[in-house]
């Protein structure tokens, strides 16, 4: 079950991606709309988190193309925010949450020139907006894993981007937590941006987004809430990896090469 | 003393080049250290300052003679060499980091001895001196060495400043930064070349074999010291300047005596320093600090035995009941004792411990949360009723007042502990 919409925001064009060898995302072509609070589903290792860092450009797809805004990702980097997985960085780093919501004007602010009063005061007002105004001065390895989500989708804020990508934002979050950011993300949308989230819980997935992409190494739906949420669809993703996909992919780990590679 | 006088007063004009190579060199390869150090990639500038010998030989071979600038280029040029092939092996192989960096330090390395031995052989005049490369000597620093190894070392400075917040992105979250659009490999290729440039410049002053201790050694001392990066920078610094110029004074006063050694030794006792006196991160504070806490723990484990006495009805406990109480802990409970008297939370009679109001609702608050907290396991967490003690003994103590208001709600003011005993409020009568 896959809708695709005409003058999407984002269009993936049959993409390939692997790693290594061995392909993580068959074919992924989908189109999304603008103004929506989208949520990508699917088990571990189903490449959620892939499908993320292609959009940004992190990985190399095989084969396959995004694009944005119909353009291309280089044009209209500065409109994408991208909030990276919590874990993917060392928390120990010295600095104050300042510093890393600071890190969020810096695409704006372009090479050589040093963040000023203006910048702080972007970084502030967003701080403000996860309610962690009062930990602008705390060294972030001694914030909780809740309190370094916020931090994070603080620094989002401060690009001032018109779409969104989150890599498991809720990841090690309590539920009052959960609740005040997807109020958060629901004003965002509510002001014409677009909000993708990786997402793991499928209760609360059905309550808070309006559209919902379901992935298990291949595009298994995308589309409204409310026609995607169906057994069948989540069977289908939940439900185990297609045996024949997992001894292709066993097939092509074997190769000296990536067949898949054009 | 008249050494001392001599070398601090700055007379000798070489004296002065020294001092300035060296503050300029400790400054440099501490700022670019600091940053390797955060991005865990120590062992890299190990590899590079190993990996730089052979350079250095070849730039005296084909020179003819200790040229400042064909030693440098040839040390850049075979530093350059290892880094990339650091780099191209990992992406191309299976072979993990630790196992290249130690093969590449150990080739190049060996390959540099080699083409020592080599030029020692030829009996080539100008030859002599070229160990001081391999341990450094900071006296030998020429005015026209200075003009180069202290430029480039302004070069770094000045670099890194004005990098400062593409650098940290760099070891922060280098996905961010690319997403953001900055040119991350450009990033790296530059901090790389800035590491290889901070080797360099120490070969004389430091020699190959000790420049990655100058390197990282600061910045891991100094991160004892401060959780803010640009703090961070300015002590690493600090710490490697002192440590240069000690090195190079005892290298001026022993002759003979090589400067990397000295100023090693130098940086070591800073770390050491650091890491037994530094405010809250150095092992004396925390010991301090650990001790404190488990003496407070077996106050409050006193008060609570008071409570339990008002519970039985008793309004004050002999000396040696509270003694049995803690069996073999007889001097800590004396001291207990004593400080609780003089925080005002008992009082002592001849041999009665009496509680005073104030000790009463301290001991009330203490018990409170330990029996909230079995609650809490009990109800919650399905924990059966006699497995919930032990952990509410430790959690006693750290419980804040935010988290015991959390209690309270979620549990409904309860009046009963899962062991069914009274959960004292500060109203309650005993």
């Amino acid at each position: 079950m896959i809708t695709q919409v005409d003058n999407p925001i984002l269009e993936i064009h049959d993409l390939i991606v692997s790693y290594d060898q061995s392909p993580v995302l068959w074919n992924v072509d989908l189109s999304l709309p603008s103004g929506k609070l989208i949520g990508i589903l699917g088990p571990n290792g189903a490449g959620k988190s892939t499908l993320i860092k292609a959009i940004m450009g992190l990985v190399t797809p095989s084969s396959g193309y995004v694009k944005v805004f119909d353009k291309t990702l280089e044009e209209v980097r500065s409109q994408i925010s991208y909030v990276p997985q919590r874990e993917s960085v060392d928390w120990n780093f010295p600095a104050s949450v300042l510093d890393v919501v600071m890190m969020g004007t810096y695409g704006k602010l372009g090479l050589f020139k040093r963040p000023g009063k203006k910048e702080k005061d972007i970084a502030l007002s967003c701080l403000d907006q996860v309610g962690m105004m009062s930990f602008v001065n705390r060294q972030i390895s001694e914030l909780s894993g809740g309190q370094q989500q916020r931090v994070f989708i603080a620094r989002a804020l401060a690009q001032e981007a018109d779409l969104y990508l989150m890599d498991e934002p809720f990841a090690g979050v309590d539920m009052s937590t959960e609740t005040a950011i997807f109020h958060l993300l629901k004003e965002m949308t509510a002001k014409g941006k677009t909000v993708i989230v990786v997402h793991h819980d499928i209760h609360s997935a059905m309550n808070y987004f309006d559209w919902i992409i379901m992935l298990n190494m291949h595009l298994v739906a995308s589309g409204p809430n409310d026609q995607v949420m169906s057994e069948e669809m989540l069977r289908k993703t939940y439900g185990g990896k297609l045996n024949l996909l997992t001894k292709v992919t066993d097939l092509i780990k074997q190769k000296d090469f990536n067949p898949l590679k054009s | 003393m008249e050494d001392f006088l001599y070398f601090f007063t700055f007379q000798d004009s070489s004296i002065v080049f020294v001092v300035i190579g060296i503050t300029l060199l400790g400054l440099g390869s501490a700022y670019v250290g600091t940053y390797s150090f955060l991005d865990k990639k120590a062992l890299l500038g190990d590899a590079i300052s190993h990996a730089v010998l052979p350079g250095i030989c070849l730039g005296f071979i084909l020179a003819g003679e200790k040229n400042p600038i064909y030693i440098v280029s040839g040390a850049f040029a075979s530093g350059a060499l290892a880094t990339f092939l650091t780099s191209w092996i990992r992406s191309n192989t299976k072979l993990s980091e630790d196992a290249i960096i130690a093969s590449i330090l150990s080739i190049f390395f060996g390959f540099g001895v080699v083409l020592l031995t080599v030029i020692q052989k030829s009996g080539n005049p100008e030859m002599a001196g070229l160990n001081q490369f391999i341990f450094g000597n900071a006296i030998a620093i020429l005015e026209e060495d200075l003009i180069i190894y202290g430029g480039l070392a302004v070069l770094i400075i000045i670099s890194l400043t004005l990098f400062q917040k593409e650098f940290s992105l760099l070891v922060f979250n280098p996905d961010f930064g690319k997403a953001i659009g900055y040119p991350m490999g450009l990033i790296r290729l530059l901090f790389n070349v800035l590491m290889i440039l901070a080797v360099v410049i120490g070969i004389q002053a430091i020699g190959v074999v000790l420049m990655a201790a100058l390197l990282i050694t600061p910045g891991a001392a100094a991160r004892f010291w401060t959780d803010r990066l640009g703090k961070l920078l300015i002590i690493a610094g600090l710490f490697s300047v002192i440590s240069g110029i000690m090195g190079t004074y005892i290298s001026f006063i022993l002759p003979q005596m090589p400067t990397g050694p000295w100023v090693v030794v130098c940086l070591s006792f800073l770390a050491l320093f650091s890491f037994l006196f530094a405010p809250k991160k150095g092992v004396l504070s925390r010991t301090i600090s650990r001790r404190r806490y488990l003496h407070k723990t077996h106050r409050d484990h006193l008060l609570k035995a008071v409570h339990h006495g008002l519970e039985q009805g008793k309004k004050y406990l002999t000396i040696e009941e509270i003694y049995e109480s803690f069996p073999y802990q007889k001097s800590k409970t004396r001291q207990s004792i004593d400080s609780l008297i003089k925080t005002g939370l008992i009082t002592r009679n001849q041999n009665f411990i009496i509680p005073t109001e104030q000790g009463k609702s301290e001991a009330k608050r203490i018990v409170r949360l330990h029996r909230l907290w079995e609650l809490y396991l009990n109800e919650y967490m399905n924990i059966a009723p006699d497995h919930v003690h032990d952990t509410a003994e430790k959690l006693e103590h750290i419980l804040t007042p935010e988290m015991e208001a959390l209690l309270e709600k979620r549990l409904n003011f309860p009046k009963l502990d899962p062991h069914q005993e009274n959960i004292p409020r500060d109203y309650d009568d005993l």
